[in-house]
């Protein structure tokens, strides 16, 4: 009799942890499965403030201008788009920390804007900034 | 000690070997567990197909978890549904303040309007400092 009670005791001293386990795998799983290891790529472009007084670097910048047809000019002249990188190289070598200016015109698109920014990042020069073109 | 309780403890370690320890198991699994609860951003998908533009020079977006798709016609999409231009900056607050690590993507469409991704740009930049993200497709 005596013998029995000592087990019983030693039994209820020791808790059950499976139903504890079952909680924790469950929520284990369920965060894995939650957890969206979806990473986004693109490119960091620069939002300059209209408000904000003039930079007086911005007269060195280079800019390469989106008229309303997506059509790319750079220094007045029109460029394509395959050539705005071997223009902004060219434009970089002259002064390699201009940074990059597009001015948008409000008729373009967001495609456009992208391959001029990947074309200053491909010539060298990460700071690109996105403007608005008021003319 | 005495000859019972030399026995009781006996029995008892018998019965240890018997039972596996699952005290190690669950140290590990807790930590697992609380690593993916950390580490775990909801992220709340735009639920429009975009055509991205391809870059050669995409990079990851640290932490771009706060996502905006701007579709073909110039609407703005968060979290599955269209949304007005004034609200972008609300929801974009909230969801950073559920997760301040959290960066700002922007999802354009190729043929998307430029002035509407310009206009979402400013009206987020007062809740966010570092420069937005233009996601693109690596080339």
């Amino acid at each position: 009799m005596r013998k029995i009670a000592k087990q019983r005791e030693e039994e209820g001293a020791e808790i059950d942890l499976t139903p504890m386990l079952d909680v924790v795998f469950i929520m284990l799983i369920f965060f894995i499965v939650v957890a969206s290891f979806l990473k986004e790529a693109g490119l960091e472009i620069n939002r300059p403030d209209d408000n904000q007084p003039q930079d007086p670097n911005d007269s060195v910048s280079i800019v390469v201008e989106i008229a309303s047809d997506n059509q790319l000019w750079m220094e007045n002249r029109r460029v394509d788009v395959r050539a705005v990188r071997a223009n902004i190289q060219r434009l970089l070598a002259e002064d390699p920390e201009a940074p990059v200016t597009i001015k948008v015109a409000k008729g373009a698109t967001t495609g456009i804007v992208a391959d001029v920014a990947d074309a200053a990042r491909e010539a060298g020069q990460y700071n690109v900034s996105w403007a608005t073109d008021k003319g | 000690m005495s000859l019972r309780d030399q026995a009781g403890s006996s029995a008892a370690s018998k019965q240890d070997e018997s039972q596996i320890d699952l005290t190690p198991m669950l140290d590990v699994v807790f930590i697992m567990l609380i690593f993916f609860i950390v580490t775990s951003s909801f992220v709340k998908e735009p639920g429009v197909e975009i055509d991205k533009p391809g870059a050669t020079t995409t990079e990851a977006c640290p932490n771009g978890t706060i996502i905006f798709a701007v579709d073909d016609q110039g609407k703005i999409h968060y979290n599955k549904n269209p949304i007005k231009l004034e609200r972008a900056n609300f929801l974009a607050k909230a969801a950073k303040d559920e997760t301040p690590r959290a960066n700002i993507v922007i999802q354009a469409d190729y043929d998307s309007p430029g002035y509407v991704v310009e206009e979402l740009f400013d009206s987020l930049r007062s809740t966010f400092t570092s420069p937005p993200c233009l996601s693109t497709i690596d080339e």
